[in-house]
């Protein structure tokens, strides 16, 4: 094993079909009957309606009322995770569905009302949980389609590996939608009569919903220890947008990837959770991946996704839940639904729930986009070491010191082989130039500057995002000089495919429910441009979009900079928003009423930092709550070091009353604070753009806005975004 | 299928250009060419919006692999398809 800290799991809830917490799930497991039925939350208005979901039996809390579902549910899971003990400092959610369900409702009766979609946007979901549990650290939301959740767990071990938090709830949430219900119907991947994994029948997926979170930390003090987060790998197909690759390659990887993250060899797995869908394809290439990471000597192994349904985003949550259910009772659970065994499969599923002693188990979860994921637990050592992690030794336990706050100063710095940005000027080049001149670069990115990126046939069933996207990763691959294709793609973006999922529901609700687009459907996930990126560029390697408002750039970048700094070799980092004429008005008022609607972002081509001449970026910090504040202080030494503060306020941020800002104010002379907005537009992602800005600004010792350029002796300038939860990051030279 | 043209085939591919976003002109399509697999570039994923396209426009399903097989085995094979289980078609 390695010398590195143990991530140990201290807490656990969830909710899904046929379970309202975890005592009951255990008893599902037990006693495993599926209770799928046509759905009673979506509008039926097709006989397709009579199709069975795996629908969770949600109890009303009052702090809930009013909310989306997901939201509602994650508050339920996430409650039961946290129970009595010690509060998080960090979250890390996946989702794929935020507020879509709420949206669905108002769109089709042509509610215009912008309150009506406050709860639109993936973040508001972490975001009410934040607030619930007063976090003040990263709160970081993960939509990698259905590998989310295990995504998410990923990203909080790393993040606690990392020390730069103490506590992270992490899992993920997903309710029923008609986008999702309808979108995986007319892919056909849906069974009309219940998901059957591994049958000789099997037809498709049951569409289901729920929350699943665990509790992670790297020293625990106050609360028994369930289980250990040994191990965790992420890959990318890199194949096709929907169906795995036939031999299963990616999901090879990611197992393999996290068997050597957690020091283990496969015969140490006892039982292995599946992905387990009941696709035809799915079944067929993960059978395949198991022949080749585990060969002769299969592990105990089933899908329980015929008793839970396919909670997608959540799934990696609640089935992680399940896994740790596996090793502390010993419980092999069972392959529910299945009753013709597909022998062509070539493995062999646990039939019945079965008591077997387990010390290490593995679970699966795979997404669209190739995104795969994969997370081992071992079982809690008989007293988990009270003393602080290693990292820590020697050391007064900082959390004494510095009142929860995390360190933060963690993350290595990173070189910058490339940068690149769009906006309605075009490229870096004439962004720059613009600025300069002291021109606006707002507006929408004219379709010349990224039309010609990929070729014709790559991006014909492309739309705004991921074309902006692919333009942005092609750019600053080729001017990195790098003839490899990344080791970690990570994507930012606040709103996603907009254009996407407003077409999709469009054709719904005209058909009566009956038709829309497939196409749409599969380009309407949050993680669609990061796939087709992978595709584009030929990457395997690990990928993550982030969806976080105006921290969804800082986040992919965290995530860039957290594999980079546990071997990576290199990290595309691309933030970019489409401005989609009928929805963004909706989710983001402010911005549309603003005299330029403005998109774009930009990208950064990220090596560790050899020495090479060049500028560097590097992650600093996210805080909320009186974590922003605390943040602040905390740049305060450093703030000296840099020539100015380069600062993004949304529109409708109310800076008069943001006490972070008041602290940096009085930290600073108003001179060396620089607003960039104006000149440069409102979208989420603007910040990228600043930031690439930044670099050339640093490169070349002035800054060209506000009004006249300002001198960069010091050739460092930090950057804060304000909102809802304040990010920083530093680019110097 | 008679020597003659479908008429509806001319339609078909126009819709199918449309559609998929082909970078075609819908007259060059070869109505005897396999539509999947072919020098076209079409994939599952277009065959599905097919798949969509025929039943709203047509009220024709094609909710099996033998009749994915059979419909887009090319553009004369999916006129002809389309005929044969066409509700109170105006033939």
């Amino acid at each position: 094993m390695s010398a590195r800290p143990p991530v140990y799991v201290t807490g656990m809830g969830v909710i899904c079909a046929g379970a309202n917490h975890v005592g009951e799930l255990r008893d599902l497991l037990a006693h495993p009957v599926a209770h799928f039925h046509p759905p009673t939350v979506l509008p039926i208005k097709h006989p397709s309606g009579e199709l069975p979901v795996a629908q969770a039996a949600l109890i009303e809390a009052g702090e809930a009322a009013g909310l989306p579902r997901t939201h509602r549910l994650a508050l339920m899971a996430a409650r039961e995770a946290v129970g009595a003990g010690p509060l998080p400092d960090a979250i890390v959610l996946g989702s794929t569905t935020g507020g879509i369900a709420a949206t669905e409702s108002a769109l089709e009766v042509g509610i215009t009302s912008p309150e009506a979609f406050r709860c639109h946007g993936l973040d508001t979901v972490a975001l009410h949980l934040a607030k619930a549990f007063g976090v003040r650290g990263p709160v970081i939301t993960i939509s990698t389609a259905c590998s989310s959740a295990a995504v998410a767990l990923s990203v909080a071990a790393a993040l606690l590996r990392a020390g730069l938090a103490w506590r992270v709830l992490a899992g993920g949430a997903d309710s029923l939608s008609r986008l999702t219900f309808h979108g995986f119907r007319q892919l056909q991947l849906v069974a009309a009569n219940g998901c059957m994994p591994l049958d000789a029948n099997r037809a498709g997926m049951t569409v289901g919903e729920g929350a699943g979170f665990l509790v992670l930390e790297t020293a625990p003090d106050e609360r028994p220890v369930l289980a250990v987060l040994a191990g965790t790998g992420l890959s990318c197909d890199a194949y096709h947008v929907t169906r795995p690759h036939p031999e299963g390659k990616g999901a090879v990887l990611a197992m393999r990837r996290a068997l050597a993250d957690a020091g283990l060899e496969p015969r140490a797995i006892g039982y292995v959770n599946l992905h387990g869908t009941g696709t035809p394809d799915n079944d067929a290439a993960e059978a395949r991946a198991m022949k080749q990471v585990f060969s002769d000597a299969q592990p105990a192994l089933s899908s329980t996704k015929g008793l839970t349904g396919h909670a997608l985003a959540a799934a990696g949550g609640i089935e992680a839940v399940i896994s740790i259910l596996a090793l502390r009772d010993g419980l092999l659970p069972a392959n529910t639904g299945l009753e013709t065994l597909d022998a062509s499969l070539g493995i062999s599923p646990v039939r019945a729930p079965t008591q077997a002693p387990l010390s290490a188990v593995l679970s699966n979860s795979f997404g669209f986009g190739g995104n795969n994921a994969c997370v081992i637990f071992e079982k809690a050592p008989p007293s988990p070491s009270p003393h602080p992690s290693p990292r820590y030794a020697g050391r007064e336990d900082p959390r004494a010191t510095t009142g929860e706050v995390p360190p933060g100063s963690g993350l290595p710095a990173l070189r910058i082989a490339a940068s690149a940005c769009l906006t309605a000027r075009g490229g870096l080049d004439e962004t720059w130039n613009a600025l300069l001149s002291r021109e606006s670069t707002a507006g929408l990115v004219p379709d010349a500057a990224f039309s010609k990126a990929a070729p014709a046939t790559f991006v014909r069933r492309l739309k705004r995002l991921p074309r902006l996207m692919l333009a942005l990763a092609q750019t600053v691959q080729t001017a990195s000089g790098w003839t490899t294709p990344p080791e970690t793609i990570a994507v930012g973006t606040a709103w996603g495919p907009l254009a996407e999922t407003q077409e999709f529901l469009r054709k719904l609700f005209e058909s009566g429910d009956q038709f829309s687009s497939p196409m749409d459907f599969i380009g309407s996930v949050h993680n669609a441009p990061a796939g087709q990126i992978a595709l584009l560029l030929g990457s395997q390697a690990p990928n993550l979009t982030c969806s976080a408002g105006e921290r969804s750039f800082s986040q992919a970048l965290l995530c860039g900079s957290l594999h980079i700094a546990s071997g990576a070799g290199s990290a595309l980092v691309v933030a970019a928003e489409a401005f989609e004429p009928r929805l963004s008005p909706l989710f983001e008022p402010e911005v549309a009423g603003t005299p330029l609607v403005s998109d774009g972002g930009a990208a950064f081509f990220l090596v560790p930092d050899d020495g090479a001449p060049g500028a560097r970026l590097r992650w600093l910090g996210e805080g909320g709550n009186d974590g922003a504040v605390a943040l602040v202080d905390r740049l305060a030494g450093v703030i000296p070091h840099h020539d100015a503060v380069v600062v993004g306020i949304p529109a409708g941020h109310t800076l008069a009353k943001d006490p972070a800002y008041a602290r940096l104010s009085q930290l600073l002379p108003p001179a060396t604070i620089v607003t960039y907005r104006d000149q440069l537009g409102q979208h989420a992602s603007v910040g990228a753009t600043a930031a690439a800005i930044a670099v050339r600004a640093v490169a070349e010792g002035r800054l060209p806005f506000p009004d006249v350029p300002i001198a960069l002796p010091h050739r460092r300038l930090l950057l804060l975004e304000f909102g809802p939860r304040l990010t920083a990051i530093e680019v110097f030279a | 299928m008679t020597a003659q043209t479908d008429p509806l085939v001319p339609e078909l591919a126009r819709k199918l250009v449309d559609t998929l976003g082909l970078d075609l002109v819908p007259e060059t399509v070869d109505p005897a060419a396999p539509l999947f697999g072919a020098g076209l570039g079409i994939d599952s994923i277009d065959l599905l919006e097919l798949v969509v396209l025929i039943e709203k426009d047509y009220g024709v399903k094609i909710d099996n692999r033998a009749a994915g097989v059979e419909a887009f085995a090319s553009l004369n094979a999916l006129a002809a398809f389309i005929r044969q289980r066409r509700p109170a078609s105006p033939v």
